[in-house]
């Protein structure tokens, strides 16, 4: 595969970041406070940069148009690529510790080969676990992803889980009543241990049955995410 | 027993060293260096008695009779081993907790001032608050989370009650540098070194945990130091107040979470002090306020001496009333107040009143 001399980190024929030069470490702290700036309150949260045809200008605010959905650990942003044609105009952040994953790279890419859709999506490197009230008012967001966490196995470094009974806590509040937390891994004590903090925290209740077979979203899940193309 | 106790709590630092611990540690070891911990002063809500704590020494002196109280602990020794970090009286008066580095919060009978309960808490603490009906006495430790502890039917005579804490809500991997409840009972604000004030609905089961947040004041540029409530007879609800490393008092509404009106005090200070003892240091080390009156006081690490603020309610601003100064060499100064007096806390204890 000839690859583009400027730069040999793009895909030639998709235009989209190649992963094998985005080597990214495993896992990144989540306790060090790395230099990436925190907005003030969600009230600072620039929306004109971010998505630029959704709100054209920083002064003419939309509040009807807030973010909605937040991907967190969206590590290259497959989920959001995906969503983003299901829900063209709902505004969504995908939330991502390591810095060496340049979604934002991807999601230009997308944008650039795609014109038109991908306006709704973007990224930002930031510890949601500490600064998810930075960025969300009280219940604005509708949905939040929780795909493949880290499973922090050994006991000492549950407290570092990113769905543990303290964080839900903050998870309720930025969520609107009725508001939906997706989680899926394929460690099974993970998954136990993620099911039993939301069954035994007051705030969320199990979906039923019926409702997950009519939620689109779900059907994603099964659906592998396109990581890269190598 | 006690002893055991004690041991069991210092056992898990030692096995259960995680990263974070690592880092906690550290950074503790450098500070202890430069650092003691500071000399905290509470003053009980009808001005019967005055705590001091320096080090890991807890004084009461009573000015009803006024004399030294003797603490009566069952450990015999003295009654903390370690820097006492938090002190606080109980806004009915009939309680007053102490706690600190050794990872023990110690619950106190003001009328008998015997111990009625020792907690242990797995990590070191930073904060406490007293319930308002004396009920509940809250901790925060170094790793961000906030324990409850219920003292049900207390009373002096008893036999010490060592009850297990539940931990009740947490700020993730922060230091929680202020505990505070508000004057209707209603809510738990907790404040922590990343910036954020998070006011959480107190529940009626504590021991389920604080699952409710209210609402998160966020405005702060720097850790937040210190939190008080502004109490009057027409605003019952309270107005929070609270001063922080960027050098500024801000009021809000714990409600919605709004800022109301924030005061640049390290700015203010700043312009009073020819003689500037180490450059920009500014923090605002503590603020306080009087029941039924809209002054704040507040202690500017800069400053010598002591600003007071003026609330406006109808207009939610906050301004600047007075700067009272004193020749006094200090590092960090506390301040507590009740009835129209504030006391200054410095390396002797010294009193100033304004009238």
């Amino acid at each position: 595969m000839l690859e583009n001399k400027a730069n040999p980190t793009i895909n030639k024929s998709t235009g989209l970041p190649r992963k094998r030069f985005y080597r990214a470490r495993a896992h990144s702290n989540p306790l060090s406070d790395s230099h990436f700036p925190i907005p003030l309150s969600p009230s600072h949260v620039d929306h004109s940069l971010r998505y630029p045809q959704l709100f054209p200008s920083s002064d003419q605010f939309d509040s009807s148009k807030k973010i909605q959905f937040v991907d967190i650990g969206c590590g290259f942003g497959g989920l959001k690529i995906s969503l983003s044609t299901l829900f063209p105009e709902t505004p969504m952040i995908g939330m991502e510790l390591m810095d060496k994953v340049t979604v934002k790279e991807r999601i230009l890419g997308s944008r650039v080969a795609n014109p038109g859709p991908y306006q709704n999506i973007s990224v930002v490197r930031t510890n949601s676990m500490k600064y998810i009230p930075n960025y969300s008012e009280k219940g604005q967001l509708s949905k939040m992803f929780f795909l493949f966490p880290d499973p922090h196995f050994k006991e000492k470094n549950h407290r570092r889980r990113v769905i543990s009974c303290h964080l839900l806590d903050e998870y309720a509040y930025v969520l609107q009543v009725g508001g939906i937390i997706y989680t899926i891994t394929d460690v099974e004590e993970l998954g136990e241990w993620m099911k039993s903090c939301l069954e035994n925290h007051p705030m969320f209740e199990a979906l039923s049955e019926k409702e997950l077979d009519a939620d689109h979203v779900v059907k994603l899940f099964w659906v592998p995410q396109p990581k890269d193309k190598r | 027993m006690e002893e055991y106790r004690v041991e069991e709590c210092e056992h898990d630092d030692n096995n259960n060293k995680t990263e974070e611990d690592t880092q906690m540690v550290e950074s503790e070891q450098n500070n202890k260096d430069v650092e003691v911990a500071p000399a905290l002063i509470s003053v009980h809500p009808t001005q019967n008695s005055v705590a001091v704590a320096v080090g890991s020494d807890l004084r009461v002196f009573n000015f009803l009779e006024d004399c030294a109280v003797t603490l009566v602990d069952e450990s015999g020794g003295a009654s903390h081993n370690d820097s006492i970090r938090a002190i606080k009286y109980g806004a009915n008066g009939k309680l007053f907790v102490s706690a600190g580095d050794d990872k023990l919060v110690k619950v106190w009978s003001t009328e008998s001032w015997r111990c009625i309960s020792t907690v242990c808490s797995e990590k070191k603490v930073s904060a406490v608050a007293v319930g308002n009906d004396g009920f509940h006495v809250c901790f925060a430790d170094k790793f961000g989370v906030v324990w409850v502890v219920n003292l049900p039917g207390v009373d002096g005579a008893e036999v010490p009650l060592n009850k297990k804490a539940v931990p009740f809500l947490a700020h993730y991997c922060s230091i929680i540098t202020s505990l505070e409840f508000s004057p209707d009972g209603r809510f738990i604000i907790s404040a922590d070194r990343d910036f954020k004030i998070r006011v959480t609905i107190f529940p009626k089961k504590s021991l389920d945990g604080a699952h409710e947040i209210q609402s998160f004041c966020l405005g702060h540029m720097e850790f937040v130091s210190c939190l008080a409530f502004i109490c009057t007879s027409d605003c019952s609800q309270g107005i929070l107040v609270s001063g922080g490393g960027d050098s500024t008092v801000r009021m809000w509404d714990i409600i919605s979470g709004s800022l109301l009106d924030t005061c640049e005090v390290g700015a203010k200070a700043g312009q009073l002090n020819s003689d500037s003892i180490e450059g920009n240091c500014s923090t605002v080390t503590d603020i306080c306020t009087i029941p039924d009156c809209t002054l704040v006081a507040v202690a500017i690490q800069s400053l010598r001496g002591i600003m007071l603020l003026c609330c406006d309610i109808p207009s939610q601003t906050l301004s600047v009333a007075k700067v009272k100064t004193a020749t006094l060499i200090t590092i960090k100064t506390v301040i507590n107040s009740n009835k129209g007096w504030f006391s200054l806390h410095v390396l002797e204890t010294c009193f100033i009143t304004f009238a």
